[in-house]
């Protein structure tokens, strides 16, 4: 008998059915599309971020300090310590793999460039792309294409491979007679004083590099070559690390060593970080890992601020749709109070008439609710398609928490004039005043 | 007169339903005028965040190559006076500052370590990134965190740095955590250093911050360059074209965010409004059976959800502002500057959109009024 009074009451006038039905679904589409971006655009927005490169350095624990004034070491080759190639596998391998998404190992060799008149520079040994095993078995793909994806390079980058170089701007552009891509140069590392003048090896120059830093006024070739000039061969001196982090919080700046156990579980476990920093040093014993404060810094701060600032709006968005749903069932149930008037002079409880209008407000709710899921992920989607160039993946767990707002919302937003119309009595009702 | 007077007794006879329908509209305003506003403002707000990259230009002289063994030689230096003429007459509104470098490789004790004379003030200002650890600058010395552990130096101890024959008394003000090459270096006052180097008003480069996006900045590069003759302006790529993609991407989440919630918001209230109209139909219907137009009686059931949304959207204004004022000092920390000219827009949009959910209304023109009396 109660479905199908509350059938026959929400099959009639289907009219006003699909406004209040429409109001719904528009304020649950952008409930979803708002909470569907908000909840996703820590993440995306961290990857963005990794275009402005390597946010950690590593170093030899006991290094001395690089004397580099214009592109030139001035720090002796055998000075110093160095770190192994064939440890680095092993980042991959660290609890937070996966987050770590390229490093590039850096040698510096003191060089000569021959010719007329000897050039004065330095060699930088990196890798661009080069194929790292990892003990697991597998190969990982990294190098100055993602620490440094800024350092633009005319012509193209060496291969890692090969004898071959990339200079930087100011040194080609101040090259006595010009070089450009396709010459050669011969290149030595600089002998000590009172050793052995250095073998001199040529090297096709295959790109100009632009970046802004000491790089413009040297050398960068291959890792490999720069280990057989220094004679530190399988050796580097500086790793930079790209690594996606969670922008610091209160939690991710206390001491880990004042956390209980669950606390110091919960900061190893999250990829802030300082707790990255510290398993790269477990991974590679003997290292140093610095932030590079410029970079994480200025993620930090726009992360943080961008991913409030979506929840604030997110919020809003949410409250406005809130009260405009429960404008809508309020409104439905005020309407109808001649409805009432009927069904309670003809005997029927308070209760059932409450019941039959909550029922169908619930029926609204969730046909509304339903489509404006729909309607939101389509949206929230097309909103990562073009902020992003992919897609947001689709939250199936938002459909429970929005149909349960639009549901909650529109009991609330009837109740209140319900027991108003409970209270009433009909006969007035019915007069028409 | 008549229709002002039915309009009167129309919106006092049925406060119940209209403060519904205010509630609808008031909340929608609210949030679109704040997100108006917050729009209009989040550009220069998220330019400041990126600050944190530092520098974005370099200004170094032109043939700067190294054809022998030695620290800072004249040749490939610059003048100090002849910058400072041309970057005095930079507006403020170009440029966040500069800081002139002159690099020296100097003795403490017997190791050595990389010397940069620079404004202290100005270079810490270009790098908000930096962090100090000691008290505030006075005249003396930045060390870098790796130089003070190897040489063991805290902040308010004293240590002499010498090159050639010539030795300088300096006083350790702070030390200094970057993640960069500025660790393993000592920063001096650029007097001590030019002294030390003897090279008085020489520098070897110059780095400096220019405010606005990719071409605004490049246009800058450009007009510094042609004042400075034989000087090379550079841009960092990493603090311009970098930080101009991820400015570019930021803003549009956020405006495509912002425009997302706009539409669907006012569409809401616009269902809002018409399912309100609906329930309207017994007045129409009524009306009509008294001898009403239907014109008339539309005309006056408009002018009714005009009077709402207008004074909704006013409300609403009010309310938005001071909710952007909110946002802005809880995520920027500052406030947000309130346009002026989103409370026309914000007014009018919420008054088109009651008044255009009214109009379903006349759809109830071609409808017997009995019909709708009898409650069908």
């Amino acid at each position: 008998m109660f479905a199908r009074l509350v059938k026959e009451s929400f099959v009639r006038n289907p009219r006003r059915k699909i406004l209040t039905a429409a109001a719904l679904a528009l304020g649950i589409a952008v409930a979803t599309a708002t909470l569907s971006v908000a909840l996703e655009v820590g993440d995306r927005m961290a990857h963005e971020f990794r275009s402005l490169g390597a946010n950690l350095l590593v170093t030899p624990q006991a290094d001395t300090l690089p004397l580099q004034i214009g592109g030139v070491d001035y720090r002796p080759v055998n000075e110093g310590a160095y770190l192994n190639v064939s440890d680095l596998g092993k980042l991959k391998m660290i609890f937070w793999r996966h987050n770590i998404l390229g490093f590039a190992p850096f040698l510096d060799v003191p060089a000569t460039i021959e010719g007329r008149n000897q050039i004065h520079t330095t060699l930088i040994g990196t890798w661009f792309e080069h194929n790292v095993p990892v003990p697991d078995g597998s190969a990982f793909q990294t190098g100055v294409r993602s620490t440094h994806p800024w350092w633009k390079v005319q012509g193209r980058w060496f291969d890692d491979d090969a004898k071959e170089c990339v200079i930087g701007a100011t040194l080609a552009a101040n090259y006595p007679g010009g070089i450009a891509p396709g010459q050669s140069i011969e290149i030595a590392g600089r002998a000590e004083a009172g050793g052995a003048p250095a073998h001199p090896i040529t090297l096709a120059v295959t790109g100009i590099v632009a970046t802004g830093g000491a790089e413009d006024n040297a050398v960068l070739a291959p890792l490999a070559l720069a280990q057989q000039l220094a004679g530190h061969s399988g050796q580097f001196r500086e790793l930079f690390v790209s690594a996606l982090t969670k922008p610091a919080d209160a939690f991710a700046r206390r001491d880990p060593k004042t956390m209980n156990e669950t606390e110091y579980d919960r900061w190893y476990c999250s990829p802030y970080v300082s707790s990255i920093t510290l398993q790269i040093t477990q991974a590679l014993p003997g290292t140093e890992v610095r932030t590079i404060r410029r970079v994480a810094d200025t993620e930090g701060r726009v992360l943080s601020r961008i991913s409030t600032l979506l929840w604030i709006v997110t919020l809003a968005a949410l409250a406005a749709a809130i009260l405009a749903v429960a404008a809508t069932s309020a409104a439905t149930v005020l309407e109808r109070r001649v409805e009432i008037g009927i069904m309670k002079a003809i005997g029927a409880s308070n209760s059932l008439v409450s019941g039959i209008f909550l029922a169908e407000q619930l029926m609204l709710a969730l046909i509304g609710g339903a489509i404006g899921y729909v309607c939101g992920v389509v949206l929230a989607r097309a909103l990562g398609e073009s902020v992003f160039g992919s897609p947001a993946p689709v939250n199936v767990l938002l459909l429970p928490i929005v149909l349960g707002i639009a549901a909650i919302v529109a009991v609330i937003g009837s109740l209140v004039p319900l027991r108003r119309a409970a209270r009433l009595d009909p006969a007035p009702i019915l007069k028409g005043e | 007169m008549m229709f002002g007077r039915l309009l009167w007794s129309l919106l006092r006879g049925n406060r119940g339903r209209l403060a519904i329908a205010l509630v609808a509209v008031i909340s929608g305003a609210t949030v679109i005028s704040a997100l108006l506003n917050v729009e209009f403002d989040i550009g220069g707000k998220l330019a400041q965040e990126f600050r944190a990259l530092g520098p974005n230009l370099l200004i170094a002289p032109r043939g700067g190559i190294q054809t022998e063994d030695a620290g800072a030689s004249a040749a490939a230096l610059m003048d100090e006076t002849t910058l400072a003429a041309v970057l005095a007459k930079v507006p403020p509104a170009a440029m966040v500052g500069s800081a002139p470098y002159l690099y020296i490789v100097a003795r403490v004790g017997d190791a050595p370590v990389m010397v940069a004379g620079t404004e202290l003030q100005e270079a810490r200002e270009l790098n908000p990134s930096w962090k100090l650890e000691g008290a505030e600058l006075k005249g003396g010395c930045i060390v870098g965190r790796n130089v003070a552990q190897r040489m063991n130096l805290k902040p308010g101890a004293q240590f002499e740095i010498k090159y050639l024959n010539r030795a300088s008394r300096l006083q350790v003000d702070a030390v200094l955590d970057s993640g960069s090459a500025e660790d393993d270096q000592v920063l001096a006052p650029l007097a001590t250093v030019q002294r030390l180097a003897g090279l008085p008003g020489r520098v070897q480069f110059e780095q400096l911050r220019a405010k606005g996006d990719a071409p605004e900045i490049s246009a800058f590069a450009g007009r510094l360059s042609s004042a400075l003759p034989g000087y090379d302006v550079r841009p960092i790529p990493q603090a311009t074209q970098a930080e101009a993609n991820l400015l570019k991407r930021t803003r549009l989440l956020v405006g495509s965010m912002v425009i997302l919630i706009l539409v669907l918001t006012a569409l809401c209230v616009l269902a809002t409004m018409a399912a309100l109209a609906m329930e309207r139909r017994e007045d129409v219907g009524l009306m009509k059976a008294l001898g009403g137009s239907i014109e008339r009686i539309v005309a006056l059931f408009v002018a009714e959800v005009g009077v709402l949304g207008a004074s909704g959207g006013a409300i609403g204004c009010a309310i938005g502002v001071a909710l952007a004022q909110w946002i802005g000092e809880r995520v920027f920390g500052a406030s947000i500057a309130t346009r002026w000219e989103v409370f026309p827009a914000t007014i009018a949009l919420m008054t088109i959109v009651a008044m255009t959910g009214a109009l379903p209304l006349r759809l109830l023109g071609r409808v017997k009024p009995a019909l709708i009396l009898r409650g069908e």
